[in-house]
Formats: structure tokens, sequence, C-alpha cells
């Protein structure tokens, strides 16, 4: 318990591993067991910044050169970008479908 | 340092051109007139040409660019040259396409947007860093996910355009985790460091794999290999078809260029002694190929086995371009310049052949607004000319003699044997028997069965045939007169800072 | 002996325990006796109107996106502005050029008219036809044939 406890005090490396790790896990779960549009991209927002937490710790911790924090930016750029684009095309889905339930979209299937 | 970027903004003036383009062409769509917007179209085909020209003039060079974030280099001119191509012939199709002419108020975005699309490509084909082959990459997908659902106003279209994004969006993150990882084991952004740093001693052989395989969820989604394709039916059948020919041909292009590149400068060990000219060894013993072996299979045979029992003909050739990725990752898989030269000729040969399938699809749609496979009965007797072609591609497409898909397959399989991987060319052939059947199928309605309500003849524009002409020749002319085009690929598998 | 991440961790701990012990305690001494009018939600003292789960107009949405955009885009000045002095001229170009091509992206939103606001019409009550104060006794209607 004292040990764990210590660890817990001295945040290194693995601690930002193991927060990244859940965000990314949370948000493939999201991605996997929602059913509404926003939802799932909410959950993919998710896996991009746990990629970011772990480009920021690698660099911080690891490698010692700026890359890390650059590509940081670059993916909330990125994200910012493709959420724009995802949310103008669900809002054109309400449009013609009239809800954002992704198991309702089912006209092109096998 | 300026001097030096100047001196680098030489070897981009390709992109540089494209990007010009695009702004050019999104203007114009705001100021021309509703009735002269083919004006725009023009602009488009006229920038695209021009970057073409200048990838020539620049095909000699090979040279990193802006501090190691891109290379100009034969390799990525190759890739360049069939997307330059391939965007040409979607924009002259994109004149005769019903379904965008429709929508004539936003001209200016569709060609814009397709210009923007050929430029991610371009990037993603010359790119050596992570940072930018995450960027090129998602430059090309936003732009296809606008582009799939260009039609908004068709449901099909709408519901084309989120499937597409909810699994781009998925895979994009996917492979950023993977960088993430592959950053943290190298501590490099670059693709030569990653490879230095793999070289210099050994890494945590799990976490490796791990990012690897986030990795290639990136690239498999890009060339729709299983079992990352599950967008590709339903964005097929539901985009313009000018936009899924794009997307089946051309964007699938830059996926292989970006792939092929990645796992040579990446995996490579340069230092291995006494294997044939041509052979590779990867670092560390860790055996990617046989990974992508395994994609390989799976991607050919599902989509094959799956095409047989396809009704719309956008969705029948969906499934047999995944089957095309199947046969193309097995050059992937063999560790050899012949590998790679193989999925070259394949992407050329291609190009014509199935950007030909889409546009017969394209013209039957105008005239008999369906895609069903029914209505296609008895069109060979109503549209000889149209039909004709059509059997030409398929035959292609199967892989027969002489088109010129069979001088693709022989050089993939050649390639395969040539590395010892019989199983892998027992499988790829026994699945271009199956891929006979699909294609068959629709030939037997064409020329064997009678036509369902009107038999009246279907007439063609002349402007429409000569495009179909420009398309059906090279296709066949490919397959008897092949010694270029291989020796143009030979002399491109050459990427730079690699031996 | 503690590290700043430990007393981040106490602060945290101290802030939760301090906003719940408050609503605890005043729950248990407060008086509960209920009315309508105490129950509804207080909006300045006027009475509310309406529920505030309404539907807002689509423009908002728009102009979030356009804004978003924009927005996230001013991230890469930040670091080309701690450069700048370094750089000198040409980090100046490669902004302009950068900014130039977002402004063509400004350029478009607003010749589409993404940016404007029309406002819904006011409702001028008028009579739609001229004034016949004479009705006619009875419209002949046309017999179907």
């Amino acid at each position: 318990m004292q040990e764990f406890l210590n660890w817990l005090k001295t945040p290194g490396l693995t601690h930002f591993l193991i927060v990244s790790g859940i965000l990314f896990s949370l948000g493939v779960f999201a991605v996997l067991t929602r059913r509404n549009a926003i939802m799932v991209l909410m959950g993919i927002e998710l896996i991009l910044n746990a990629a970011n937490i772990n480009f920021i710790a690698f660099s911080r911790y690891s490698t010692g050169t700026l890359d890390g924090q650059v590509i940081a930016i670059f993916v909330i750029i990125l994200a910012a970008a493709e959420a724009a684009i995802a949310l103008a095309i669900v809002l054109n889905i309400y449009q013609n479908f009239n809800t954002v339930n992704v198991d309702e979209f089912n006209r092109l299937r096998d | 340092m300026v001097e030096q970027l100047i001196a680098n903004l030489r070897g981009f003036i390709p992109e540089v051109s494209l990007a010009v383009t695009f702004c050019v062409a999104l203007v114009a769509g705001l100021i021309v007139k509703k009735h002269q917007q083919e004006f725009i179209s023009v602009l488009a085909l006229v920038g695209t040409l021009i970057a073409g020209v200048f990838v020539l003039i620049y095909a000699d060079q090979s040279q990193t660019l802006f501090s190691g974030m891109i290379v100009a280099d034969p390799f990525a001119t190759y890739f360049k040259v069939v997307i330059t191509l391939c965007s040409i012939i979607i924009i002259l199709f994109s004149q005769y396409s019903s379904e965008v002419q429709q929508t004539v108020k936003r001209m200016g975005e569709y060609y814009a947007l397709l210009v923007a699309m050929t430029l991610g490509m371009f990037l993603m084909v010359g790119a050596t860093n992570l940072l930018m082959m995450v960027l090129a990459i998602e430059l090309t997908s936003l732009t296809s996910y606008i582009l799939s659902g260009y039609t908004k106003e068709a449901t099909d279209s709408s519901e084309a355009s989120l499937k597409y994004i909810i699994y781009g969006a998925l895979s994009t993150g996917l492979m950023l985790y993977g960088i993430s990882i592959l950053f943290g084991l190298t501590g490099a952004t670059d693709m030569f460091g990653v490879n230095q740093a793999l070289a210099a001693g050994p890494v945590n052989a799990i976490a490796l794999l791990i990012a690897s395989i986030l990795i290639i969820a990136g690239f498999g989604y890009k060339i729709s290999a299983v079992p990352f394709h599950f967008w590709t039916p339903d964005v097929y059948e539901g985009a313009p078809v000018t936009i899924t020919a794009f997307l089946s041909v051309a964007s699938k292009a830059a996926g292989f260029a970006v792939m092929i590149r990645f796992f040579k400068v990446c995996f490579i060990d340069s230092n291995v002694v006494g294997l044939p000219a041509g052979m590779w060894a990867s670092l560390q013993g860790f055996e990617w190929n046989n990974l992508v072996a395994i994609l390989a299979v799976l991607t050919m045979t599902l989509g094959n086995l799956v095409a047989v029992w396809q009704d719309n003909m956008k969705r029948l050739l969906a499934y047999s371009s995944i089957a095309h990725a199947g046969y193309m990752l097995m050059g992937v898989v063999v560790l050899s310049d012949k590998g790679v030269a193989a999925v070259l000729i394949y992407f050329a040969v291609y190009l014509f052949m199935n950007l030909g399938a889409f546009y017969c699809v394209m013209l039957v749609a105008n005239k008999l607004g369906s895609e069903h496979i029914d209505s296609y009965k008895g069109l060979g007797h109503r549209a000889p000319l149209l039909s004709t072609a059509m059997v030409v591609f398929f035959i292609s497409l199967a892989g027969l003699p002489p088109t010129a898909g069979f001088i693709g397959k022989l050089y993939l399989f050649a390639a395969l044997l040539d590395a010892q991987w019989v199983w892998l060319a027992v499988i790829g052939a026994l699945n271009s028997v199956v891929s006979l059947y699909y294609y068959v199928r629709v030939v037997r309605n064409m020329f064997l069965r009678d036509p369902e309500g009107s038999a009246e003849p279907v007439a063609l524009p002349v402007a429409q045939v000569v495009i179909l002409l420009a398309l059906v020749i090279p296709t066949l002319v490919l397959g008897l007169y092949f010694g270029p085009l291989v020796d143009f690929a030979n002399a491109s598998v050459v990427m730079f800072g690699l031996p | 002996m503690l590290t700043e991440f430990g007393k981040i961790l106490i602060f945290l701990i101290l802030g939760a325990v301090f906003v719940a012990g408050g609503l605890v305690t005043s729950w248990i001494l407060r008086p509960k006796r209920p009315y309508p009018e105490k129950l509804s939600s207080y909006e300045c003292g006027e009475e509310p109107v309406g529920n505030a789960w309404v539907r807002f107009n689509v423009r908002f949405y728009v102009i979030a996106l356009v804004f978003l955009i924009f927005d996230v885009e001013v991230v890469f000045l930040f670091p080309w502005a701690l450069v700048y002095r370094e750089l000198g001229l040409f980090a100046f170009l490669e902004m302009a050029v950068f900014l130039i091509i977002l402004l063509v992206g400004l350029a478009y939103v607003w010749v589409k008219g993404d940016l404007d606001w029309d406002k819904p019409k006011p409702e001028i009550p008028m009579l739609k036809r001229s004034v016949n104060l004479v009705q006619p006794k009875e419209v002949q209607e046309p017999t179907p044939v």
C-alpha cells in the first residue's frame, strides 16, 4: 500500500501512459457501443486526445525534443477540422433521416 | 535557411500549383455565373494538367524537402503520374455525369475539393515524416468525406458520407495512437529516424507489434483491406459515380504508396549483406510481411466471394476493388524490388480498367437511370460499343490475356514465385477464377439475355465515345506492348535515402 | 513528504469535501416547504416563459462551426509569434500565405451567406386583396362534368 502511494506521488511516464490507455479504451468502447452518431464522434475525439497525451508525455520524459508537442498541436487542429465536417454531415443526415441513430441508416446494405 | 527553403520550393511546384488551383477554383465558383459553370471544370483541368507537367519536368530529382517532411523521388513521381492521370479523367467524367451536373449551384466546390484531394494524395506519396503522413492522409480523407456526400439531397449519398467519416475518423484515431507509441519507442517522428533507432538496438517487441497493427489499421482503411473494409461497399454505392471511381483508383494508389514507403523506410535493415539483388531484410526479426500476407488473403477472398452475390453494379465493383487491393497487397508481402515494381505496374493497368468499368456504369446509369444488374439485360444489342468496351474492361479485371490486367497479374505472381511465396500465389490464382464468375454474369446479362422493357438502341454522343475509347485502347495496348511501362516501373522503385 | 501533485490531490479532495459538505449541511438544516413558484427556475425575477430545453436556431450551429475552424487555426500563430524575431521576413511571408488561404475560406463563407443573420420578417397585417365591401351574393361553382 505504501509503495503504491509512493508510486502515485511521483508521477512519471507510466502514469501518463496509463491515463492515455484508459482514455483510448473509453474512446474505443464509446465507438463500439454508442448508437448516437454524435456520441460515436465524441469517442473518436477521446482516442485522438489519448494519442495527444502519449505524444506530450513521450516528448517530456523520453525524447527530450519538442517534436511530440508540435505533433500535438497539429492533432488538435486535425480533430477540430474533422469534428466540423462530421457535425456538418450529421446535420445533413438529420435533415434527410430525422434521426442520428447509426442503426437506422441501413438503406445501403448487402 | 531562406535560400534552402526557396530551393525546396522548386521541388514542390506541382503541389503549389494544385494549391493555387484549389483557391482559384473556389473563388471562381463564387464569381462565375450559373450558366457558365463549365468554366470551373476547365480551370480545374488546366490546373491539374500544369501540376502533371511539372511532375514530369522534375521527374529525375531525388531530394528531401522542408527538412525531411516530404521527399521528391522516382517512387513518388510514378504515383503522382498515376494520380494526375486519374484526376484528369475524373474531371472529364464529371462533365457527363448527370448526378454531378444536377447540382449546378455548388460546382465550384466540387472541382475545388477534387483538386484538394489530388493535392492530399500528392503529399501522401511523398511523405517521409509521420506527422506529414497523417496530415496528408487526413487532407485526402476530409475532402473525400465531403465529396461522397456531395449530392446531399440524396439520402443514399448522405448516409454514405456519414458511414465514411465514422470509419475514417476511427481509423485515423487508431493510426495516431499507433504512431504515438512508435514515437515513444524510437523517439523519432521521421521515418529515417525510426529506422535508425530500430537498427541501433532492440525495442519492446510487443509494443512494436501493437503500434504496427494500429498503424496498419489506418493504411488498411485507406486501401480498403479486410477487416477495415466495412465502409467500402456502402460508400461506393452511395457516393456519386465519379467520386466512387476516384476513390477506387487514386485514393487506393496513394494509400499503397504511403504504406509501401512506411514499411520499407522504417522496418528494412539496409546493412544485411548476402541477399540477392533487390531483396530486403526486415529489422529485428520483425516479420511484418506475415501480417500483410494474412491481410492479403482475407482481402481478396472476402472481396471475391461477396462480389458473387451482388446485384448492384457499383456494389459489385466495390467488392471487386476490395479483391484487387488484396492482389496488390501480395506485392507488398514480397520483400523485394520486384514486388514493389509489380504493384506499380498493376496500378497503371488498374487505372485504365477500373475507371473504364466505372465509366460504363455511369453512362448506363445516365441513360437507364439504374445500376441494377437486371437493367443490363440485352444491353449488348442496344448499345454494342458500350457493351463491348465493358467486356474488355471486365476481361482485364479478371486478368485474362490479351488485356492489360493479365500483364499486371503476371508480374505479381512472378514476383511471388521468385520469393518462394507459393501458397500465396496459389490462393491468388484461385481467387482470380472466382472473380471470373461474377464478371461473366454481367457479360451474360448483356449479350445472352433479352432486354426487359424497352429495346430501343442507346446512342452515345461523340465526346463520350472518345473518352470511352481513350480508356479501352490503353487497356488493350498495354496487354500486348508493355515494355515501356515495365521499364518505367522498374526505374521507379528507387526511394530517396535507400540503397 | 508531499510532491507538487500530492498537494493538488489534497486540494481536489478538500474542494470536493467543501462543496459536498455545504450542500449536505444546508439540506439537513433548512426547512422544507416547497410550493410551485419556489420550485420554478430563477430568471432574473421575471416569470419564466416556456421550457429551457428549446431548440436553438440552426444558424447558431453554422456560425459555431465557422468559429471553431477559425478559432483553432489561431493555435498556429502562437509558436510562430515566439520565433518570429529570429526568422524575420520569411516567417512573415509564410504566415501571410497561410492567412490568405484562410481568408479565401472566410470570403467563401461570407459570399455564400452563412454569416448573414436574416431575421424573420415581421408580419405586418395587410389586406391580401383590394377592398371589396360588397360581397357577391353567390359564387357559381363550376359543376363537375
